[in-house]
């Protein structure tokens, strides 16, 4: 399907790409040129080439009205600039920026004409006039009114400003003509205010010096609202002060810690919280977990992979005082901690290896992020720091070569977000992409939904529009390296950022022939049909030949091209793939524009770059003039006065441990999220992490070891009678194991997990869209089937491996803090019937086989380890007895089906149906492995203790965490 | 208008509705969930039948999507002026120089109604009075993936759930041994059936229909096992319900357990149920050749296309609420003479026979059957024989469900360019077919990222003037 390109003209324009990432600076930003608010030079010529060529009516019509004062010629060179240069290392191209800077009066005229209050001004108005109005005036003139009179407010600078009734109560600077001070004065009888006593003679002077002064009124922030859509709060502009009188906007300080009733029962601090609540409620704790149901909660919340049989029986063995600490160390000290912990993060990072949307264009070195993420909570960095790297990583100071490509990597955080490639206007693209690391910065750091104020202001949360503006200006002073190669289902490309040469970085994993051979038959095949359309056309009417087919062939190929670059012949790395996706300054450093509705073409007042006034104050920070600042907004958000970010932190590690945030909301702490239920503790919680210098791995500890982590999931009915929904924690809440966990602990039950990490991703070996034939490699790709932990899957949008995307994995295009936990019948056919968990069960059977060799015992034996494995239990004598049966009567029901009729195909099946190619491939594979899978189908012993094993995975309990 | 909308506190999140939807089955959720400050403590049920807004007109819908933008002045859109003018270059805009082409196929009036149909569709002319022509649809953005995207979504700029998403999500299931939202062959991104921050149990099932029925897919991910026979399969379920069940007495009340027990039982009700009903040897001949299946000289495509029809009539049928079916290939840039005859060639009979075959049995009244595609085509040509997208005026047409039959609503100027009568946007369209399901688009809202969201965003306005 043609993708509705100018035929000829973006082809043309897109046949000189090279299509490469170029190495880009690594060190002091590029940013130099300070915004300035004439008219930016055009891009370079070198690329309008493509001007004289037709161009389709609607392209120049969407990018004409973009131009302000410029010529449609330059139009269209900015346009055909925009599709054709891969190059720049700005995105945020110099027309885009141009736009945000070329409207003339980018001064701050804003629609009240205010000008910042000084510190005198509003020390004068809080001291003396706020005092006057509140006691005097708030009763029938404000919010909280229980009936407003005469239309007037009084409680906002909007309120007296729009007035009332009567008009706007005061002229700045007139108090002669100002209607409040008239009423004030109890001039005229019909319009004497307060109606019942006159003010103090004081008062009255104090507000006619007020208004005198031009009556100076911080209770305003800018709101840039625009005509559409008020401020939602009250309809009025908010007084900052009120505003920040809210839970998560204040700084959390350390609550003293409570004393229970019960003095005993408490290990720690944490206890003394849970414990004062549950007595507050009339709860009682329940007793403890046994020390089985307690390891394999642990060793799941940490490391996300079962205990082995022999660690569950070293540790009920194990009777010294400090039994539960060593496994908590052992399991803190593993890697797989990083690869569980990590993965959290990642669902919050919005984590992906495409870019979703439209044409899906694949991220080939998204992986290096994931490795850094999961290296990070291995390493315990601190919180703070990981964050920070995250947001400036290329900013910060590195002590060495290493750590400078660790920071740069880090930035990917910036650019993997979901994006639309093929999007034709570059400020709209640009203005996506800002708007979508503002949405994932906020929500995911900070808890806020900033990105609500995008067209409006926020309507729940004093954030108004001005605010996110104030946060684009930062972002689109930002050149965000997202790579990807430019083709005609991708006028989107950017370079990448290489990393330094002296780093010790893993280069990527290596191509199989295999791979490169499927390469280069797809480029054979794309340039014979191209030449082939080509000498056909020889002759023919212009018309009648798809010059756009034969570009877009054209163009595969050099997509193609472009991933052998990366790999020598050997199928090693080369110097090329050792990119990173990321973020630089831009050369441009700019303060965006308010666009009404959000929409590019209606751009209002300019704002300076800043953060939610409502939590960074009213000083405004001070922003360099020649960087975009990120680093200034990572140490804001990075801040230990910052009163959400360790709340929201301590919050989703809570909630990884609990099932449950404190914040049931995690990704939410505005007005329309849910507040703590329980405050002091969360706060206790958020003060400590900054004070133990922001360690994730501490926290952990702390939480695992309490008393609370260890009360047994046992059902109570007083206390259900009256906690029904666990609020106060007299239990521990039985979770359902997330995607990563129920797939690893399969393949950790069949013996067959490789617990190695990969180098890299199979999709490094990829580029493109996913739409046409590049999706033939993807395919190829996709189906690797490596027994790898699963957080090492490729996660490509929309292409969510089956084993994940059944059980609720994070959609990978929004920051998702709390997965969804769902039971239903997709799940139960993935488990009945999916080659993979089949493979699985066939590898389990024959370990247990190979475990406990033929003996008279042997079925009992095997059941009792197939047990232990899977459900972390020995089976009862029922369930003994059950399985025993199980293996009978399967082997007689195969013997009825007579091995004709397939479960599923009743009615249709008896013709022979050719097997799915993952089948064979899964085939393959365990002939490769050796381990008996695929063999294994006629043999109806083998067959049954594979169906015995696969029905463990199948269990409720096995997928629960009690 | 107000974006964020709907101030009214809806508490639907994605907890609180897991919890606050009565019922039993299916899907339960976890202790987390069901332990969550929101409310009850119950195991839920988000695809429970719901009852709609208010009374609905149709109970299902049947969308017939025409990926790559079918033109409408060679269809539905007729426009005289167009043949007048035949060759005229075309002054307006930056398109100068291109000439008008005139429609090589007639139109005629057919019906009670007079409804003008081009002799493309001589079939589906047949119920003209059935039809009704919005001839006055527009969309944002002439391209492609972007009006796909648009056109199922309702947003190309961000992540959003499908129609089929919130019709499901509204409405809830009617057969609990069927997925409620299918998509038949689905052509193009996922997201066009996808659920976004919709519950997943909202999200379309991709329904593989192959020719024979017997090619090399399943049609439904994992519906079956192609090892076990079904008796040996009921064998290791047991098994597994046994532990279950064991498991349950344990642990005392536990709705999880109760939701993974129904999980399988829903699971093996459904391999047994959709492989039959993708049987298709169970329908009469008549019924066949009535969808034009197995007619002589017809195209692989378009026997596939006739079967789709026919399935999309056995879904509705067994209660799914919303189904849609695509054909591929409307990207007429050249050889429009050739292309387009083929193209309506292939979908003529089968939609013809889905609208009889509905009438007959009286499920006419209660399914909304819609044909569109992402845009329409321009009244000049490219290529010479060919034509280019045209997003500012095209033709989607509904029948049955609700709508007015023989009606034709809006319409473009003379040659067929932009909407400049009774326009309506694709935000206009969702907020009519919502509205014909007994949903109201502004209260039709999901909380995600802390605001409220609809189909609609903050747009949207019902067409009255077609309803029946």
């Amino acid at each position: 399907m043609c993708g509705g390109l100018a035929d000829d003209a973006i082809a043309t324009a897109q046949s000189d790409v090279p299509g490469r990432p170029s190495s880009a600076p690594t060190h002091s930003p590029l940013a130099t040129d300070v915004t300035v608010t004439t008219n930016a030079p055009m891009p370079p010529t070198s690329e309008s080439r493509a001007i004289a060529r037709p161009l389709r009516t609607w392209f120049v019509e969407l990018c004409a009205p973009l131009l302000v004062g410029g010529t449609l010629v330059a139009a269209v060179a900015m346009a055909i600039a925009f599709a054709a240069s891969s190059s720049a290392s700005t995105p945020l191209d110099d027309a885009m920026q141009s736009e945000m800077q070329d409207d003339g009066d980018g001064m701050m005229s804003g629609a009240s004409g205010d000008a910042p209050i000084s510190e005198r001004e509003r020390q004068f108005f809080e001291k003396k006039i706020r005092p006057i109005l509140v006691a005097n005036c708030y009763s029938c003139h404000s919010a909280e009114a229980e009936r407003i009179r005469g239309d007037l407010v009084l409680d906002t600078r909007d309120g007296w400003m729009t007035g009332g009734a009567s008009g706007p109560s005061i002229v700045p600077g007139d108090p002669d003509k100002s209607v409040l001070i008239q009423a004030v004065r109890w001039a005229d009888e019909d319009l004497a205010m307060p109606p019942k006593r006159k003010l103090k003679d004081e008062d009255i002077a104090a507000l006619e010096e007020w208004v005198r002064m031009g009556a100076p009124d911080p209770r305003v922030v800018t709101t840039g609202a625009i005509d559409s859509e008020g401020p939602a709060l009250a309809g009025k502009s908010w007084d900052i002060e009120i505003a920040r009188d809210f839970w998560s906007f204040k700084a959390p300080v350390k609550p003293k810690v409570p004393s229970p009733a019960n003095a005993t029962w408490s290990f720690g601090d944490v206890d003394r919280f849970v414990l004062a609540s549950m007595e507050a409620h009339d709860l009682k704790p329940v007793g403890d977990a046994s020390k089985r149901t307690w390891i394999r909660r642990v060793t799941f919340d940490l490391t996300g992979l079962p205990p082995t049989p022999e660690e569950i029986e070293a540790f009920e063995k194990d009777k010294t005082p400090t039994a539960y600490e060593r496994v908590v160390d052992r399991l803190l000290a593993s890697p797989a901690f990083g690869e569980r912990w990590g993965r959290h993060w990642l669902d919050v990072a919005r984590y992906a290896e495409s870019s979703g949307k439209e044409n899906n264009v694949l991220y080939p070195h998204a992986w290096r992020y994931r490795d850094y993420v999961i290296a990070s909570f291995n390493a315990d960095k601190p919180f703070d720091i990981f964050l920070r790297e995250q947001i400036a990583g290329d900013l910060l100071p590195a002590a060495n070569p290493n750590d400078r490509a660790e920071n740069l990597v880090a930035t990917a955080y910036l650019a993997i977000g979901p994006k639309s490639h093929n999007q034709q206007n570059p400020r709209q693209f640009y203005a996506d992409v800002v708007d979508e690391q503002i949405d994932t910065v906020t929500q995911g750091m900070l808890g806020l939904t900033v990105a609500c104020a995008r067209c409006h202001d926020h309507k729940f949360d004093p954030i108004p529009q001005a605010d996110y503006y104030a946060m684009a200006g930062i972002f689109a002073s930002t050149a965000t390296q997202f790579g990807t190669v430019q083709s005609p289902g991708n006028r989107r490309a950017s370079s990448l950022i290489a990393l330094p040469d002296e780093a010790d970085v893993v280069a990527g994993p290596t191509m199989s022939q295999q791979v490169r051979t499927l390469i280069e038959r797809g480029q054979e095949r794309l340039t014979a049909e191209a030449d082939e359309a080509m000498k056909a056309a020889e002759g023919k009417p212009r018309e009648q030949v798809n010059n756009f087919r034969i570009a877009q062939q054209r163009a595969q190929v050099r997509t193609l091209e472009s991933i052998l670059e990366r790999f020598d012949e050997n199928g090693r790395p080369t110097i090329e793939n050792r990119v990173t996706m990321g973020a630089l300054d831009g050369q441009k450093i700019l303060e965006a524009p308010i666009l009404q509705r959000g929409e590019i073409d209606k751009p209002l007042e300019r704002v300076p770059r800043g953060f939610v006034q409502v939590i960074s104050g009213e000083a405004s920070p001070s922003m360099p003039s020649d960087a975009s600042g990120r680093r200034e907004l990572a140490d804001w958000i990075a801040s230990p006065s910052n009163p959400l970010t360790a709340r929201v932190w301590a919050n989703r590690v809570w909630l990884h441990l609990f099932g449950k945030g404190l914040v049931p909301t995690p990704d939410n702490f505005g007005h329309s999220g849910v507040p703590p239920t329980h405050p002091e503790l969360l706060d206790w919680l958020a003060v400590r992490l900054v004070e133990g210098t922001w360690s994730t791995k501490a926290l952990v500890r702390e939480l695992v070891l309490s008393r609370t982590y260890r009360l047994d999931s046992a059902h109570d009915d007083k206390n259900a009678e009256k906690d029904p929904d666990i609020v106060w924690l007299w239990r521990m809440p039985n979770r359902r194991l997330e995607a990563e966990a129920i797939r690893d602990a399969m393949l950790a039950a069949a013996g067959t997990l490789d617990r190695t990490p990969p180098s890299g991703s199979v999709i490094n070996f990829a580029e493109g869209g996913l739409r046409g034939d590049n999706n033939r490699l993807l395919q190829q790709l996709l189906t690797d089937n490596r027994p790898l932990r699963s957080v090492y899957m490729p996660i490509v949008r929309d292409r969510v491996p089956d084993s994940l995307g059944v059980f609720d994995f994070a959609e990978p295009s929004f920051v998702v803090g709390d997965r969804d936990e769902t039971n239903v019948a997709t799940q139960a056919l993935y488990l009945m019937n999916d080659p993979g968990v089949v493979g699985a069960a066939d590898a389990f059977a024959a370990r247990l086989v190979h475990d406990v060799p033929d003996s008279r015992n042997a079925e009992g034996e095997r059941i009792r380890r197939a047990f232990e494995l899977t459900l972390g239990r020995a089976p009862s004598g029922a369930e003994v007895t059950a399985s025993k049966e199980f293996l009978d009567d399967f082997k007689k029901a195969l013997v009825a089906d007579g091995g004709k009729e397939t479960a599923g195909s009743a009615g249709s099946g008896d013709a022979p149906r050719q097997r799915r190619p993952r089948e064979r491939l899964a085939e393959r594979a365990a002939e490769r492995r050796g381990d008996g899978q695929g063999r294994s189908s006629n043999d109806p012993d083998a067959l049954a203790w594979s169906a015995f094993c696969q029905s463990l995975f199948q269990t409720a309990e096995f997928r629960t965490l009690n | 208008m107000d974006c964020c909308s709907n101030r009214m506190p809806l508490p639907m999140n994605r907890r609180a509705l897991l919890q606050t939807l009565a019922c039993g089955f299916g899907y339960a959720a976890f202790a987390g969930l069901a332990t969550s400050a929101f409310g009850d403590d119950i195991a839920t049920d988000p695809l429970a039948p719901r009852s709609p807004h208010f009374a609905p007109r149709a109970k299902r819908v049947i969308f017939l999507c025409m990926v790559g933008g079918p033109s409408h002045v060679d269809t539905f859109d007729y426009k005289p002026k167009l043949a007048t003018d035949d060759g005229k270059a075309f002054g307006k805009g930056f398109r100068q120089g291109a000439k008008l082409l005139a429609s090589p196929w007639k139109f005629r009036q057919h019906g009670e109604s007079g409804l003008w149909v081009s002799d493309l569709f001589p079939e589906v002319a047949k119920h003209a009075d059935k039809l009704c022509l919005l001839r006055g649809m527009k969309t944002d953005v002439p391209a492609h993936p972007q009006a796909q995207m648009k056109l199922h979504t309702g947003s190309f700029q961000f992540v959003r759930p499908s129609m089929g998403a919130w019709s499901l999500y509204g409405l809830g299931t009617a057969n609990r041994n069927l997925p409620g939202f299918v998509t038949i062959n689905p052509n193009g991104s996922a997201q066009h059936y996808g659920s976004s921050f919709l519950p997943a149990v909202y999200q379309g099932v991709p329904v593989r229909a192959s020719r024979n029925n017997r090619g090399n897919e399943e049609p439904i991910e994992n519906i079956r096992n192609t090892r076990l026979g079904s008796k040996a399969q009921r064998e290791q379920l047991d098994l597994v319900q046994k532990l279950n069940r064991t498991n349950l007495k344990r642990e005392e009340e536990d709705a999880q357990i109760e939701g993974v027990i129904e999980s399988y039982e829903l699971a093996f009700r459904m391999q047994a149920e959709v492989p039959e009903l993708l049987d298709l040897s169970s329908e009469s001949k008549a019924t066949q050749e009535l969808y034009g299946i197995g007619a002589s000289g017809a195209t692989p495509a378009g026997e596939s296309f006739a079967r789709q029809c026919l399935l999309a009539r056995r879904f509705a049928e067994e209660g799914v609420r919303f189904t849609v079916v695509s054909h591929g290939g409307w990207d007429t840039h050249r050889n429009l003479r050739d292309d387009l005859e083929k193209q309506c060639g292939e979908i003529d009979r089968p939609i013809a026979g889905l609208l009889a075959d509905l009438k007959k049995r009286g499920m006419l009244d209660d399914t909304l059957v819609v044909w569109g595609g992402e845009f329409g085509r321009t009244p000049y040509a490219q290529n010479g024989n060919g034509r280019d997208h045209n997003n500012k005026g095209f033709t989607i047409w509904m029948a049955g469900g609700g709508v007015k039959g023989g009606l034709s609503y809006g319409s473009t100027d003379d040659y067929g360019i932009e909407a400049v009568d009774g326009a309506m946007d694709i935000h206009d369209w969702h907020a009519t077919v919502l509205h014909l399901l007994g949903l109201d688009h502004e209260k039709l809202t999901y909380r995600h990222a802390g605001r409220d969201f609809r189909l609609t965003d903050v747009k949207g306005v019902v067409n009255k003037a077609i309803l029946a």
